[in-house]
């Protein structure tokens, strides 16, 4: 697969980043357990050898049980040393507040924590699992990963989500097709606190969604009492069938949300940027 | 709600109140959702025409009825 702008293949830019690996020496990296930092992962620990990589997995409650438990799976099928941190950026006021720029806080308090630990680990290098296709959009946790010297490999040798996902199929790892899970709190609108039982709430309510036998992008957008549901497109006229759509009712109330809608637009990456005015609709 | 949109869907003959939460507009059906797709396209474009960038359907009308507290 050839890159238009460089001609370079998806094949040569992953050579490109074994030899930024092994430039570096050492890397920790800032793992998620997703389609790019599980990439990185499995390229570092192959072009590095185990002893000089360690994945980072942060542990808080803006992340999904599941997402947590599949990233601890992956990590050991593929003998990468891994080490879970608490990062409570919850308790944090600034990120609790879900201001615009709510990441930025997150990743703050993330890279604060994980580049001491490099440091006492005698690690060069401290990674995150940015692609070519982040770059440019907004996403303030990149300042945060900037200000603290943290690199983004992926971003620089140009590889970008289609290609890591072909890379990562040729590879067998099972994140390939994994759809973007942002952390919990994208589903809470700016502005509304972020805390631990809402983050809880949408959790349940996504984890008995996806029991229904949903795949695919999901999110349930936190609107207080209200859930509001973005389906895949091609998956919102079954559930909005009077049988089906009483199953989405009984799950999401199941989870506490007294009242469940479905988005007639349906699935939209970073849809609450566009509800805030944060980005273009 | 929106008298705007709340006319218009009125006068296309869709049974439906509207709540709005910013730029989310709730549609809030007299009785159990049942939209066909190309009801579906046909509401969605109709909010988006008034400058929702969203829009929902609540699927249990009973539920919006009920007190907030």
């Amino acid at each position: 697969m050839a890159s238009p702008e460089t001609d370079r293949s998806a094949t040569e830019k992953e050579a490109e980043l074994g030899a930024w690996l092994r430039q570096r020496g050492s890397v920790l990296i800032g793992y998620s357990g997703g389609v790019d930092s599980t990439y990185l992962a499995v390229v570092a620990r192959e072009a590095l050898g185990r002893d000089a990589v360690l994945a980072v997995l942060g542990r808080s409650a803006s992340v999904p049980a599941e997402q947590a438990r599949s990233a601890e799976a992956i990590a050991h099928a593929n003998d990468i040393p891994l080490r879970l941190v608490d990062t409570g950026e919850v308790q944090d006021p600034r990120y609790a507040a879900n201001p615009v720029n709510r990441c930025y806080f997150c990743k703050s308090v993330l890279w604060e924590v994980l580049v001491p630990l490099a440091r006492e680990s005698g690690i060069a290098t401290v990674v995150d699992g940015t692609n070519a296709d982040d770059v440019g959009e907004y996403r303030p946790g990149a300042k945060a990963a900037r200000e603290n010297g943290v690199d983004s490999p992926l971003a620089d040798v140009g590889l970008t989500k289609a290609e890591i996902r072909v890379l990562s199929r040729e590879r067998g790892l099972p994140t390939w097709s994994q759809p973007s899970a942002p952390c919990l709190a994208s589903r809470i609108p700016y502005g509304s606190e972020v805390t631990t039982e809402r983050l809880a709430q949408i959790d349940r309510a996504e984890a008995a969604l996806r029991e229904l036998g949903i795949t695919g992008d999901l999110r349930v957008r936190h609107h207080d009492d209200v859930a509001r549901i973005e389906l895949e497109p091609a998956l919102i006229d079954y559930w909005l069938e009077p049988a089906n759509a009483r199953q989405l009712v009984d799950s999401v109330r199941s989870a506490g949300y007294r009242r469940v809608t479905v988005d007639l637009r349906g699935f939209r990456s970073g849809s609450l940027n566009v509800l805030e005015g944060v980005v273009a609709g | 709600m929106n008298e705007s949109l709340d006319q218009r869907l009125r006068d296309e003959g869709f049974a439906y109140r509207t709540e709005v939460r910013d730029r989310l507009v709730i549609l809030v059906p007299r009785e159990t959702a049942d939209l066909a797709r190309d009801q579906r396209l046909h509401l969605t474009r109709i909010a988006l025409g008034e400058g929702f960038t969203h829009v929902a359907v609540e699927l249990d009308p009973e539920g919006a009825a009920l007190p907030r507290d």
